[in-house]
């Protein structure tokens, strides 16, 4: 018998359903999106989203920053976004997409070794974060640690990992998923513009290929907006990405699944499907103009 | 009757209240499992599970990376079983068969979707509080 499924990053569904059930307290049913979206209010303040059963892993724009490196791109400072704009925005949305957008710049200028940008950047990161209480994760003492291992790549990657996974844990554990879906939504952007910015990246199939892998991230982040609280501005950058799915829907993925090899010792599974990624180049075009009008809508 | 409804209420009720600071030693229990070799991938997933509620989430795993899941529950490790499926629902790996292990790695050759299911191993708990942690290595 099919188990009864709820979704990772929320609590209480269950109640609220029961109460629902039970004729207890109000609840509120709202289809915000295309796709099937439930908000109960269970009470207590506790928002409960369940996303047609099913949430959503954005991959870490880490991994993106990595593939850029292997690709060989040229470092290009000038594509990340300005630190003093971090002064300058005010709202809540603005300030959770910049803090992912940072996120994402974070990734890059540490891969690619430019330790004084790296610091820089935290630094912007430190001070967004406070605006937007989550002081919890990246507070002074990150900033400080974070300078003590300028030469250490992985710890700064490491550090940042633990520090935006606090980050994510507290504003779940505080009722702020839209802050948490935000914030993703503003590292993925970041990771896009960093990656469609050179001209290069239009030749390179991996690259290619990255891009193209994007499809089903970018459908779980327009559920994880959709389901979202959202003001007037990220109601306006949700509704861009909209748009961007579209344009991606015209990527092809073809799948073949391979047995998985395990290695009972190691505790490692080897998956070896293979998988294909077809993006034509009038697509990669599209989809460049239309990252680079959401990154300018964002920064506006 | 009504004593039923109101257990019915006040148990999950209470779980939903307390669910905060039952889910944070799991996660710092769990946060051990992914060792310093990995980096984090910046998000913390967790659901309050009650008898045989299973929670998913769907993520992209990259090719020529290796991921390593953790996943947690209770009071110790192997209280939690999770699958992993790819979109054509074939098993990739289920942690059931290598006795509820709280965390393994998953080295993937080339990107795919996948689904990651969870549910508590009714043998060790009824409910309780699911927190799942990736991480990864080029």
């Amino acid at each position: 018998m099919a188990k009864p499924y709820t979704n990772f990053t929320t609590l209480g569904l269950g109640l609220g359903i029961l109460l629902s059930s039970c004729g207890g307290t109000p609840e509120a049913e709202t289809n915000k999106d295309d796709n099937a979206v439930i908000q109960d209010d269970a009470g207590q303040g506790t928002q409960v989203l369940a996303i047609g059963g099913r949430s959503f892993g954005i991959p870490s724009p880490v991994q993106t920053a990595y593939a850029i490196r292997k690709a060989g791109l040229a470092y290009q400072k000038d594509l990340t976004t300005p630190l003093d704009k971090g002064d300058a925005v005010t709202g809540k949305s603005d300030q959770a997409i910049l803090l992912g957008m940072y996120g994402a710049d974070l990734a890059y200028v540490t891969v690619h070794r430019d330790g004084q940008r790296s610091l820089a950047t935290m630094q912007a990161i430190e001070k967004l974060a406070s605006k937007l209480e989550l002081s919890n994760a990246f507070d002074r003492a990150m900033v400080d640690r974070f300078k003590a291992n300028l030469g250490s790549e992985d710890s700064l990657l490491r550090f940042s990992g633990v520090a935006f996974r606090a980050a994510d844990q507290y504003l779940k554990n505080n009722d702020r998923d839209d802050v948490s879906a935000l914030v993703l939504a503003g590292g993925w952007v970041g990771s896009m513009h960093l990656t469609l910015s050179d001209p290069a990246t239009a030749t390179n199939q991996e690259l290619l290929d990255r891009i193209g892998e994007q499809k089903s991230t970018l459908n779980g982040l327009v559920q994880l907006l959709g389901a979202a609280e959202l003001d007037d501005r990220s109601t306006t950058i949700h509704k861009a990405m909209k748009e961007l799915k579209t344009e991606f829907d015209a990527v092809t993925i073809t799948y073949t699944y391979e047995k998985p090899v395990t290695d009972n010792a190691a505790r490692t599974t080897y998956i070896n499907s293979t998988s294909t990624v077809t993006i034509s180049e009038d697509k990669l075009s599209a989809i460049k103009a239309k990252v680079d009008s959401i990154r300018n809508l964002i920064l506006a | 009757m009504r004593r039923s409804l109101l257990l019915l209420v006040a148990v999950p009720a209470a779980m939903a209240l307390h669910a905060q600071p039952m889910c944070e030693p799991i996660a710092a229990r769990c946060e051990k499992h992914i060792a310093t070799n990995f980096i984090p991938d910046g998000q913390f997933y967790r659901a309050l599970l009650q008898g045989d509620e299973m929670a998913e989430f769907g993520l992209t795993l990259f090719g020529g990376s290796t991921y390593r899941v953790a996943a947690c529950s209770g009071d110790s490790d192997g209280v939690l079983v999770f699958n992993v499926y790819d979109d054509a629902r074939n098993l990739l790996y289920t942690n059931r068969e290598h006795g509820n292990a709280p965390y393994w790695d998953l080295a993937v050759a080339h990107t795919l979707d996948v689904t990651l299911e969870a549910h508590l191993d009714p043998s060790k708990a009824g409910s309780g509080c699911a927190v799942m942690l990736i991480g990864f290595k080029q």
